[in-house]
């Protein structure tokens, strides 16, 4: 028993989703009870950080690592998982590009905490009380763990080994993943992507894509799409044209456009960025020649316009790790 | 990696701006193994100090720091390939015209030029040694469409030697002039003008290098620039080509008529025709769908009045599918006018007396249905003729552009009129008046000058109304009496021009002609690389400008492709990586050189590098990240804006 490898999985800023993706490998759960020792995971288990912390360097063989970097306490243990780890995945795209959480780095830390905590409908606070790193009670010095201005990745405070694409990775993938390991397969170099294809969600996405020419951009509500033709033809936003597959479309199956959680494909480095200069190519404003500088602004002007959030369509997922890093409203 | 640098002084250009000590120092010996300067690399003695400098130094890479590369890149390129090393191993940095040029103090001057510098040679750190490809291409030319613009361009290129398949839909060559009597500006004999033209085509010294194929059209096209394949479908013309002599006897003897499409359904033709008299080739056709034997009769009538004897007339003449190899293709299909009929209230089609320009011209033509007598359709003299300008030109509701030619004609109408008929009244009805050239403003003079003619401008063509009197008299607008009134409507796009456009892979414009690549510099380029445009299918334009627009295709076509030339393949292009191609279709819509295609079968893209120009559109666009652009690499580009800016940082 005590041979047997060990595995942990940490949750730090993020929806719990990722640990629901692990355990949903469903009976191959047992294979991984099987090869691995499941030695720390907060949320299924009880082992704590002093647990870890007696381990040797090294003594975890694979860290599935998920979620953002938001406070302090959530860096500590990157850094304490990458010091025990010989392999740290960042797990889901939380850890691997920021996610949802890091859609806050529009805004600063004073404002979330003003919206939260002071403007929020549902509470009253009167005295204006917001979470502090250290607050002097009469008993003494109380600390909660530092609440960052900025949202980062997993690969932005400590050394990853490789990142896992989904929100959350796709269970067939994490199997896949960690079936290679207990074969012993040789993984791809340091630093790349586990459990991802090397193009994009089209190429598993059996929609029939026509030429490419949008006239109107439609929102998920204003239109039941066709089920047979590709959706970002009928003027949805999909982002599969550039976002990485591994997912098996499964939003493009259920009349969903995809939203782009697999983040960037291979060889793209800014999903948002790339999405926009696709949509450059696909955006038709109509016949150009002979219209008139103003005219040609307004009917730019009305296609992008109808476009409702353009960080949370185009950088949904990838805020954090992209080249705009998230700017400050 | 040995990279060296060569600081070019260019005289005081740049040295009198920039500092070379200064811009040494900023660079690390971590990156470069050399730094040298120069006086003037771009002289003889520049070229063969930096040819000695290659052998002795043996450098893996070098940057050049000088003047544009637009304006040395190609002369530094060469020296580079004399020298024995790959000419894409090197990177320019512009330090004159975006430096030395545009900054005044030197400490800033030298540090911008550092950066650049810095930056170059990051990225030539990532070029890769690239090798100019060839390969075989077809001297030979096709030109779609026998008009004047068609026509010209034929003769010019088969003057050269050059082979030439010559497809015209209809029976006849010579295009819609043909069917004029007289040509603006001067009133030339049309077909006194175009009869040795067409001659030298069909009889002339180079007529061996012409191949005519008459009721013939395109149906598809593929390959690319230097090696098309087309596929041509012939109707069977039912005579022989070849051994008729075109003397005519068949014609009399056949019980069928026709209306005549030649004259715009204004007489008959037989099922057997000539089209009208003195069209070339002087070779007539059976209208199967008119012929009795197309109905089950065994009507023989015209094959025994041929003089001939048998065999000439050719039943069993088929529909035939020709494939021909061709190094570049020229369009001039020409155009056709607007529906009049769009604006009923001028009349066309229900009042009888109610003309086209192009009816109005077989009307005043010796070879027309009245042989040339201008008569209303109950057979009077017109007293009155009122031409109406701009029909459907210049106005939102139809068509807003200025079809150009109207007046021309409008004019030629006037005088030609004056001449047949001195005592007729003539009125134009006119939204503006244009006579842009040399030539063109004397027609008009004298048009003017023609004592029945009366000028009348109108606004809108909707307030225009065309209304019957007795007598065969119409009313326009309500004061003038008309016994003829002629429309001339816009030029518009012939009817199938769209199809085949498709057909080509070519693009239309937002009134479906055919486009240019660019309006001013490459005007008779389409934007699929070997396909030229010329004449009317471009745009309205006159005779004059059909033939120089044939001329310019032919010379592109010239000088493009040469017989026993290699095409050359420039390496600077994209490639699809196919391994991660999703096949979604969007580096086509943003190619402006046509050069992607898609691969039905596998569901992916890929570029032919004959066609792409290494513009970068698609590597920008592929939301996949699938397209590499040679020589732009991702890698190099990053690494120059992190040259420039790391150098920028300790500034
Ligand atoms: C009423 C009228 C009067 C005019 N009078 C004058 C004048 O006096 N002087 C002057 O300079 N200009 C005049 N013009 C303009 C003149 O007709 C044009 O400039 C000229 O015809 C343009 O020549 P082109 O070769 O481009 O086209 P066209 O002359 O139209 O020739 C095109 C040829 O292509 C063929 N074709 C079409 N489609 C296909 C196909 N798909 N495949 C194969 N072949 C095809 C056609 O059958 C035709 O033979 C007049 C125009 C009009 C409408
Ligand atoms: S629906 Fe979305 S994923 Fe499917 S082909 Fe279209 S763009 Fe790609
Ligand atoms: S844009 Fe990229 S992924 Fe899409 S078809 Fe073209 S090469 Fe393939
Ligand atoms: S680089 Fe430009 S020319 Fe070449 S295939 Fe891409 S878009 Fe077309």
């Amino acid at each position: 028993m005590a041979s047997k490898p060990k595995l942990s999985m940490y949750w730090a800023s993020s929806c719990g989703g990722c640990e629901v993706s692990l355990v949903n490998i469903n009976e191959k759960i047992l294979d991984v009870a099987a090869n691995f020792d499941f030695y720390f995971c907060p949320c299924l288990l009880d082992t704590k950080k002093e647990d870890v912390e007696a381990l040797d360097d090294g003594g975890i063989a694979i860290t599935f690592f998920n979620g953002a970097i938001r406070t302090e306490e959530n860096e500590e243990m990157a850094h304490l998982l990458r010091k025990k780890s010989k392999l740290l995945i960042a797990f889901g795209s939380c850890a691997y590009e920021g996610c949802i959480p890091a859609l806050s780095n529009l805004h600063t830390k004073a404002a979330h905490f003003k919206s939260i905590y002071i403007d929020n409908p549902t509470v009253d606070n009167l005295l204006g009380i917001v979470p502090k790193h250290e607050t002097q009670v009469p008993e003494g010095k109380l600390t909660l763990p530092a609440f960052y201005e900025r949202v980062r990745t997993l690969s932005q405070v400590t050394d990853v080994d490789y990142s896992m694409p989904g929100c959350p990775p796709e269970p067939a993938r994490v199997w896949n993943v960690i079936e290679a390991v207990i074969q012993g397969k040789t993984l791809p170099p340091k630093g790349g992507i586990l459990g991802a294809g090397n193009s994009s969600v089209c190429r598993e996405c059996g929609r029939k894509k026509e030429d490419k020419h949008i006239t109107r951009l439609y929102r998920t509500y204003e239109i039941i799409p066709d089920t047979e033709a590709c959706l970002l033809d009928q003027g949805l936003i999909c982002m599969g044209i550039a976002t990485a597959d591994g997912c098996g479309a499964l939003c493009p199956k259920v009349n969903m456009p995809c939203s782009g959680c697999y983040g960037p494909p291979a060889g793209v480095f800014d999903q948002g960025a790339k999405m926009v200069a696709a949509l450059g190519a696909i955006l038709d404003i109509g016949e150009k020649k002979g219209i008139s500088e103003d005219e040609l602004i307004r009917r730019i002007d009305m296609l992008v316009d109808s476009i409702p959030d353009y960080s949370g369509t185009f950088y949904k997922y990838s805020l954090a790790g992209s080249i705009l890093g998230g700017g400050r409203a | 990696m040995k990279i060296g640098v060569y600081f070019c002084n260019c005289g005081s250009n740049i040295s009198g701006k920039v500092d070379s000590e200064q811009v040494r120092q900023a660079l690390s010996l971590n990156d470069v193994e050399y730094f040298k300067t120069c006086e003037l690399m771009c002289s003889d003695d520049g070229k063969s100090y930096l040819r000695d400098e290659i052998a002795a130094e043996k450098p893996d890479r070098i940057v050049i720091a000088a003047c544009s590369p637009r304006e040395h890149e190609k002369t530094f390129m060469r020296v580079l390939s004399g020298a024995g090393m790959n000419p894409y191993l090197m990177q320019m940095a512009n330090i004159r015209e975006q430096v030395a040029w545009v900054t005044s103090d030197v400490r800033q001057a030298s540090l911008k030029a550092a950066a650049l510098i810095k930056g170059a040679v990051k990225r030539v750190a990532f070029h890769k040694p690239l090798e100019m490809k060839s390969i075989e291409m077809s001297p030979d030319v096709m030109v779609i469409g026998a008009g004047p613009a068609g026509l010209k361009a034929a003769l010019t290129i088969a003057q050269t030697g050059r082979k030439v398949t010559l497809v015209e839909k209809r029976a006849v060559i010579g295009g819609q002039p043909v069917l004029y009597e007289d040509v603006f500006p001067n009133l030339e004999c049309a077909p006194c003008m175009l009869e040795p033209m067409l001659d030298e085509i069909l009889h002339g010294e180079y007529a061996k290098n012409i191949e005519i194929l008459t009721l013939s059209e395109v149906v598809e096209l593929y390959g690319f620039y230097g090696n098309f394949i087309a596929k041509i479908k012939k109707s069977p013309r039912y005579a022989d080509m070849n051994q008729c002599i075109g003397c005519g006897e068949c014609i009399g003897v056949c019980p069928v008529d026709v209306k005549n499409e030649f004259n715009n359904g204004l007489d008959n033709r037989k099922a057997i025709s000539l089209s009208f008299a003195g069209a070339l080739p002087n070779v007539p056709f059976i209208d199967m769908a008119a012929c009795l034997r197309a109905r089950g009769g065994d009507c023989r009538l015209c094959d025994e009045a041929c003089p001939l004897g048998e065999g000439i007339i050719l039943y069993d003449d088929a529909e035939e599918m020709v494939e021909r190899r061709m190094g570049a293709v020229i369009v001039a299909v020409g155009a056709s006018l607007y529906d009049a009929g769009l604006i009923p209230k001028l009349g066309l089609g229900r009042l009888p007396d109610v003309y086209t320009s192009f009816e109005f011209e077989r009307l005043l033509s010796s070879t027309g249905p009245t042989g040339g007598q201008l008569l209303t359709r109950s057979g009077r003299t017109p007293g009155s003729i009122a031409i109406i300008h701009c029909v459907g030109s210049l106005d939102a509701n139809h068509k807003e552009y200025c079809s150009g030619i109207c007046c021309q004609y409008a004019f030629k109408f006037n005088l030609m009129v004056g001449h047949k008929l001195p005592d007729t009244q003539i009125h134009h009805l006119h939204k503006e008046l244009v006579y842009p050239g040399k030539e063109e403003y004397f027609l008009y003079k004298r048009a003017k000058e023609n004592p029945n003619a009366v000028f009348t401008a109108y606004k809108d063509i909707d307030t225009l109304r065309i209304t019957a009197a007795e007598d065969g008299i119409m009313i326009v607008n309500s004061s003038i009496k008309a016994d003829m009134v002629v429309l001339c409507p816009a030029v518009v796009p012939s009817k199938d021009s769209g199809k085949l456009n498709e057909t080509l892979g070519t693009t239309v414009d937002m009134f479906g002609f055919f486009e240019e690549l660019h309006g001013r510099l490459d005007p008779v380029m389409a934007k699929v690389r070997g396909i030229y445009i010329a004449g009317a299918c471009q745009s309205p334009m006159s005779i004059q400008q059909a033939m120089t627009q044939g001329m310019a295709t032919a010379g592109y076509a010239l000088s493009g492709i040469v017989g026993g030339k290699r095409l050359e393949i420039e390496p600077i292009t994209a490639s699809v990586d196919a391994d991660r191609c999703s096949g979604c279709g969007v580096c086509a819509l943003v190619c402006p050189y046509k050069a992607i295609g898609f691969d039905e079968q596998n569901r992916k893209s890929s570029v032919n590098e004959v066609l792409c120009e290494g513009c970068g559109s698609c590597v920008a666009a592929c939301p996949a990240g699938a397209i590499n652009g040679n020589h732009f690499t991702n890698d190099a580009i990053l690494a120059e804006i992190e040259g420039v800016l790391s150098c920028l940082n300790q500034g």
